[in-house]
């Protein structure tokens, strides 16, 4: 019947080249538009079209033009008249594969396979797929060791063009009878294998009659392992042999080359047996007794995790079997080995991490949301619970997580959406590599691309936007899922209402517990029942949460401590109408408080004194400016009616700050220089504050009008060189100078009152962090008066002034009170600390000598001096005093020596030749590692501390919080060891020599 | 609990055995024992046995701390001395692990396994093979009394019935039991002194075999009555005893020190592998020649180095080269003639292989050859020649030691700080002895 089909009814048939397919069906003759109908229904109606006109020129012997093609095209109808199955077939395959076009139209007689009808219902068995791949390169496959016959070459064409025969087949069952996608990648793994076993037909004949020396076992791994290959990807194998090695390793090699070798045929795929012990620098192949030796001494998790995929698959079968009969039973307790649950960390953060940055976003495979998420996520739980359960220990992916969420170690609806997902990536995936049959994972980006694996998937309306669409959704379930996949179940496994489904069982959900780094698992479910029980919002509310904030803890130094400070701050803040809202709908805030709450005891402490504070962690966490603080504090401070109240609430603005400083630095967000700064200013800005409300409340006990006296503080030690740590003591001097007309006794009485209340209300002890104000720097000591008048310590260094007091106001500086007062203080200890002809020879001899004895007698009994932060060997005191020296010798002539700070005066001897560029960057490096290490410890204890940490949880804790891993706390003080010990050569030349 | 674990306990049951040994090796290369029934061993497999780990820290600990010792199942034997009649012992060499579970920086062995798993990341496989030489005494030794070695033959005289080829007997058949390969034995130069050699293996379990084979010396000696010691050089006229260890590097299946037709068929890798050595020389020795007394064996000449060289089939050079038999390129392979029986072996062969690895990845290059018999030239041949001397005792080795950076990244900080400041303690107390020499000479003439 010929009709001229109209432009509109090629157009809904989804051509795109209306022209184009006009002259096409032209070509065919009458019978062309009948087709029309079939063509629609391809992915690529245009291709398919274009590709019969070349399949029928090339199968039509004698001729060239439209009269052979009418001539097939006829032969085609004719064949589709009785059986449209056929048609579907062919068109399905032209219109997705372009490779495959290019297959048939080399070798145009395999078109009629695609006639043959039990293609839509019966599945290739793998021992046929076997014998016709032996049969054509000449082996017999009845004999046990079969060997080629065909000449070499010959035998390497034919069996990649039977190989592209089946892989035909396969395709046409894929693309026009919903072969489901795991059925089509057993078929492709089952080719695999057949192909594998002629190509090791061929390499027998290859390597001649010794081949007979050496059985060969190939044992299939990954994808074809488990029995669930893509159409393109390289096949993972060991090879196992008994007999001559060297005939072994001949014959592998042959067949990685046969199969990966490009010939007039093109290849099939790349053999990888880089799975093999010791990878690529390890023998091809070995015995069973070698690889034993291997797998029982010297393999890493990941290696058993590889060899749940073991499958034997060619040569010598019985090999093969003894191969997973012997690492079968490692595989299955790996979970028990020491360090799996870091490596199950480690392998986790590397899928997360090797995801190269340029295609990250049209990866199917790796990335957020990918192929790879899946499967690990199944392999993870597979061999954490299929020690003691077998029923879950199968090989493929899909099947394997079906059997997980029978037995209800995953969720049923959760497994049942993963299920889907999975089955539409790899069904995408497989379309992907279908159409030039490359090894691809990524999803083209372009129109026309995207518009021919839409519509192969089903989507014939809006297809490339259908498609984008489709695949945007599945990548954030896999995401969402994969998160909860571990921990929801062990929610359900603790709730006490029936869900009707399979559970966890106790001792399960306490394995999995155990495997994801809880040390005390059924504390831990006992923290989940609490926080998850009953019907209320709160509760369900927390078991969409829980599964998250269980995995943030599991990350973290402590996840039982974390849980556990997480279950208080819970309790504490349960009914607050904001606390759990904002965790749910603002992701960085339980983020945040999860990493906080796992590797911070001193972060946990101030949270639980102020649960509150949670609030904080979503906005900045930078350290405010000191005029912000004081503002504030000094706003609300003077707002209470009396001195006591007001300053509670100045320290409650400062446990706020703390916080702030804290998580800022523990969660790696703020830089250790900064830390001190931030922490400095926040003291300044207490004290500033809780003078005033001292001078105030003192004056008014007094029954003073106004203060007699200005006064002022001036910050020593650590603290007047911004190195302040947490929990640090506030060294200080308290100055003032009695104000004109003032009695010299009342100032100083009103002077000394004030000093002694700004100590008393800023220690006493309450809800918020106490700061201890400390003035034993002060001239005289403990003996001296707590305050003295400005011309006292005038007149006091003036007579007594001892180098190491010179040594010591280098690190004063007047910071808080009356401005004036500071000026004139600081203008008088100036020609102190830098003395205008720098340092005699004996004063430097009496610095050395302090400093010998202070390495002696200040280090407490039973300390380590190399692992002592601030008096050790290389430590902080070392540095300090070297600078120190150099900033007394030298502060007169070199404006930049006259600073507080250890880093600053660093960098200004350097700049001015005091001392070698790269000397300065060794101290420089020391005393940040030193001091990181300092404030890391107490944001991991909860209190201070000098030694380099002991305690596994606060080595663990330290290190995560300095950015290490947390299972390399032996890195970590080996570094120290490292940088502290060239920093202590630095120090031995230049402030001992 | 893996397979070997379920082995190890299911010998323990079949063979009676009552006590299992866990060693370990301190900074020094003493070997350490823990003992512990076969009862507390599973728990010993999974969580370790507590201890001080600052027994590993050699004589001069200053801290306790608490360690772990993980015992390695796949070194597990028993032992051949202990198992003549009645229940047998066994042992199995340990890791040291933090409580926290990470590797310990301390243990010798971690020291060895690290410095291995560098070279591994760069593909490479260390493999050796020690000569080791030691005396047999006819006593156990006296305080102030020079020993009496137990004959009186020399470099491979045969001698019927020596005592010595039965000890040999004795030791090899005990060494065999054990799982150690022996490969050829003979008797070196001086009287009661004695060599055998290890069959090549990888660098840890040379290692793990030199500890247990001082062991089994030391017992079979004990039980046949004689005194077995691997002190470096014993008599002042007679040979030391040293530990000539062939070394080679493989990659995958091929030696990566053979080339066809190079010269000496010595590859490039080999070449710079020797010039790293060599470059690092001084360095190193304060760990390949320990003690106070290695220094002694090796300013005498003959079959010890004390020169900074290579050279072919040289037995004066410090490095020599081998000749090779033909068609064995497996076999290629450089010798080092430094180290003594007496080192640790861990840390030796850690900072041998870590000196040729710098010397691979830094491309050094290999000073010519040393043709001559270095012993015979004089100062200034040796000088123009480019030919530096060892350190010429233990002080000199600890003062550049002290400030190698190869030393401290292979040894590890903490290590590297216990090692030396035994060596400095034990420098210190020497320095202090008034010694025979010192009274033999002055008390007659002043």
């Amino acid at each position: 019947m010929a009709r001229d089909p109209s432009r509109l009814e090629l157009i809904r048939a989804g051509f795109t080249d209306i022209d184009r397919a006009r002259s096409d069906l032209d070509r065919l003759g009458p019978e062309g538009p009948d087709l029309i109908a079939y063509l629609g229904k391809t992915a690529d109606p245009d291709a398919a079209l274009a590709g019969l006109c070349r399949l029928a020129e090339a199968s039509t012997q004698d001729g060239r033009g439209d009269e052979a093609v009418r001539r097939m095209v006829g032969e085609v109808v004719d064949t589709v008249a009785d059986d449209e199955g056929t048609a579907m077939r062919l068109l399905c395959v032209l219109g997705a594969s372009q490779a495959l076009t290019d297959h048939l139209v080399a070798h145009p007689e395999q078109w009629r396979e695609l006639t043959d009808p039990t293609l839509g219902s019966t599945r290739a068995p793998a021992y046929a797929l076997r014998s016709a791949l032996l049969s054509v390169v000449g082996a017999d496959p009845a004999e046990e060791v079969p060997v080629a016959t065909v000449a070499d070459g010959e035998a390497c064409d034919a069996l990649r063009v039977e190989y592209r025969r089946h892989l035909t087949r396969i395709a046409a069952r894929d693309l026009s009878h919903d072969l489901g996608v795991d059925d089509a990648a057993a078929e492709l793994a089952d080719l695999a294998a057949g192909t594998l076993d002629a190509a090791l037909a061929v390499a027998r004949a290859r390597v001649g009659p010794s081949h007979a020396e050496a059985r060969l076992g190939v044992v299939a791994m990954g994808k074809c392992g488990g029995h669930e290959l893509n159409y393109v990807s390289d096949v993972d194998v060991i090879f196992v042999h008994d007999g001559s090695a060297e005939v072994a390793v001949r014959l592998a090699s042959q067949l990685i080359r046969i199969c990966s070798d490009h010939t007039a045929e093109g290849t099939i795929w790349q053999v990888d047996a880089a799975l093999r012990p010791e990878g690529k620098a390890g023998p091809l192949s070995r015995t069973l007794a070698s690889h034993q030796g291997y797998y029982e001494r010297w393999a890493e998790t990941w290696e058993f995790q590889a060899l749940l995929k073991a499958r034997p698959i060619a040569g010598d079968l019985a090999l093969g079997r003894e191969f997973v009969a012997m690492t079968q039973p490692m595989v299955w307790s790996v979970a028990d080995r020491d360090g799996f649950v870091d490596a199950a960390r480690a392998m986790r953060r590397r899928v997360v991490d090797h995801i190269p940055a340029k295609d990250a976003d049209r990866e199917l495979k790796l990335g957020v949301g990918g192929l790879r998420d899946v499967e690990f996520a199944v392999q993870l739980l597979q061999l954490v619970h299929g020690r003691t359960d077998d029923r879950i220990r199968e090989t493929a992916t899909l099947s394997a997580l079906a059997a997980l969420t029978r037995y209800g170690y995953v969720g049923r609806e959760d497994g049942e959406a993963l299920h889907e997902a999975y089955a539409f990536l790899r069904q995408l995936e497989h379309r992907v590599q279908l159409s030039r049959l490359q090894r691809t994972h990524l999803l083209p980006g372009d129109e026309a691309s995207l518009r021919r694996l839409g519509r192969s998937l089903g989507f014939f309306k809006s297809s490339a936007d259908e498609l984008e669409r489709a695949w945007q959704h599945v990548r954030r379930e896999v995401s969402r899922l994969h998160q909860k996949l571990f921990y929801r179940p062990l929610l359900t496994a603790v709730a006490q209402i029936s869900t009707g489904e399979a559970r966890l069982s106790p001792e399960a959900a306490e394995a999995r517990m155990a495997a994801l780094g809880y040390a005390d698992p059924h504390s831990a479910l006992r923290h989940l029942e609490v926080l998850t029980a009953g019907v209320s919002r709160t509760a369900q509310i927390q078991r969409a949460l829980l599964p998250a904030m269980l995995q943030w803890f599991a990350d973290g130094a402590d996840p039982d401590g974390g849980l556990f400070g997480f279950r208080r701050i819970s309790e504490a803040l349960g009914q607050s109408p904001w606390y759990l809202g904002t965790l749910r709908d603002e992701g960085e805030v339980a983020e945040r408080l999860a990493h906080l709450l796992a590797s911070s005891r001193y972060c946990t402490d101030l949270l639980e004194r102020e649960p509150a504070g949670v609030r904080l962690l979503g906005g900045d966490l930078r350290p405010l400016s000191s005029e912000q603080i004081t503002e504030e504090m000094v706003a609300t401070g003077t707002r209470q009616a009396d001195g006591d109240k007001a300053t509670r609430a100045i320290r409650a603005v400062r446990r706020r700050e703390l916080l702030r400083i804290a998580a800022g630095d523990a969660l790696g967000l703020t830089d250790v220089a900064d830390v001190g700064y931030g922490l400095t200013r926040l003291t300044d800005a207490t004290l500033e504050a809780t003078l005033q409300v001292a001078m105030t409340s003192v004056a008014a006990a007094r029954k003073l009008d106004a203060p007699p006296t200005a006064m002022a503080i001036v910050a020593m030690g650590r603290y007047g060189g911004f190195e302040v740590s947490y929990g640090s003591d506030a060294d200080v001097m308290f100055v003032h100078a009695p104000l004109p007309g003032a009695e010299p006794e009342v100032a100083s009485g009103f002077a000394k009152a004030v000093a002694e209340e700004v100590r008393r209300t800023l220690s006493a002890s309450g809800p918020d962090p106490a700061l201890v104000v400390d003035a034993d720097l002060r001239p005289e000591g403990r003996q001296g008066a707590l305050v003295r008048t400005l011309d006292s310590y005038a007149a006091y260094y003036s007579k007594w002034s001892m180098v190491w007091e010179a040594q010591a106001l280098l690190r004063a500086e007047a910071v808080v009170g009356d401005p004036g007062l500071r000026e004139r203080f600081t203008a008088m200890i100036d020609p102190l600390r830098y003395p205008a002809d720098g340092l005699s020879e004996a004063d430097i001899r009496e610095i050395r000598r302090i400093k010998a004895r202070v390495d002696n007698e200040r280090l407490p009994r039973g300390a380590d001096p190399a692992l002592h932060l601030k008096l050790g060997r290389g430590g902080l005191a070392d540095i300090e005093w070297t600078v120190q020296l150099l900033q007394l010798k030298h502060g007169a002539e070199v404006p930049g020596l006259r600073t507080t700070q250890t880093l600053a005066a660093l960098a200004a001897a350097a700049g001015s030749g005091l001392i070698e560029p790269e000397d300065a960057e060794v101290l420089g490096e020391a005393w940040r590692m030193a001091s990181r290490v300092r404030n890391a410890l107490v944001l991991a204890r909860g209190k201070p501390a000098d030694q380099f940490p002991r305690a596994p949880l606060e080595r663990r804790a330290v290190a995560c919080i300095l950015g290490y891993p947390i299972d390399h706390t032996g890195e970590v003080q080996n570094d120290y060891l490292r940088v502290t010990r060239h920093a202590r050569a630095v120090v031995d030349r230049v402030f001992w020599d | 609990m893996g397979k070997q674990e379920d082995f190890v306990l299911r010998a323990l049951e079949e063979r009676d055995v009552r006590f299992v040994r866990l060693w370990f090796t301190d900074v020094l290369g003493f070997l350490k024992s823990v003992a512990v029934a076969p009862a507390e061993l599973e728990g010993a497999f999974s969580e370790g046995i507590g201890f001080d780990g600052s027994a590993i820290e050699g004589f001069a600990r200053v801290y306790e701390a608490d360690m772990l010792a993980l015992p390695d199942p796949s070194t597990f034997q028993i032992l051949p001395w202990r198992s003549h009649e009645g229940p047998a012992t066994a042992r199995m060499f340990c890791d040291i692990v933090m409580p926290d579970g990470s590797t310990s920086y301390a243990d010798p062995r971690n020291v060895l396994k690290r410095t291995l798993s560098k070279a591994a990341d760069k593909g490479f496989t260390f493999y050796t093979h020690p000569e080791i030489e030691f005396y047999l005494f006819k006593s156990e030794p006296e305080k102030g009394k020079k020993p009496t070695p137990l004959d009186r033959s020399g470099y491979f005289d045969h001698t019927v019935h020596s005592f010595g080829s039965d000890f040999r007997r004795e030791a090899i058949t005990m060494l065999e039991a054990m799982g150690i390969s022996v490969e050829f034995s003979h008797h070196e130069g001086g009287p009661g002194q004695q060599e055998i050699d290890l069959r090549y293996a990888d660098a840890l379990s040379t290692a793990d075999n030199i500890m247990t084979f001082r062991t089994v010396i030391r017992e079979v000696a004990l039980a046949q009555g004689v005194w077995a010691t691997f002190m470096p050089k014993p008599f002042t006229e007679h040979p030391g005893s040293g530990m000539h260890t062939h070394v080679s590097l493989f990659e995958g299946d091929q030696n990566a020190f053979y080339e066809a037709g190079a010269e000496y068929q010595l590859s490039k890798t080999a070449r710079q592998f020797i010039a790293g050595i060599l470059h690092h020389a001084g360095e190193i020795s304060v760990v390949t020649n320990q003690w106070v007394n290695s220094y002694k064996r090796m300013m005498t000449g003959g079959e010890a180095p004390s020169y900074v060289c290579w050279g072919h089939n040289n037995r004066s050079a410090m490095v020599r080269v081998p000749m090779y038999k033909p068609n064995k390129g497996q076999s290629a392979r450089i010798e080092l003639r430094t180290i003594d029986s007496a080192c640790n072996p861990y840390l030796a062969y850690a900072v041998i292989l870590a000196a040729g690895m710098k010397g691979i990845e830094e491309d050094y290059e290999l000073p010519p050859e040393a043709e001559d018999n270095v012993w015979a030239l004089t100062e200034r041949e040796r000088r123009s020649l480019g030919i530096e001397p060892l350190p010429k005792n233990l002080n000199d080795a600890i003062h550049v030691a002290e400030s190698s950076e190869l030393l401290a990244e292979t040894l590890g900080e903490q290590v590297f700080d216990f090692f030396l400041r035994n060596k400095r303690a034990e420098w210190d107390e020497y320095r202090g002895q008034v010694s025979a020499f010192e009274r033999d000479r002055m008390l007659a003439v002043l």
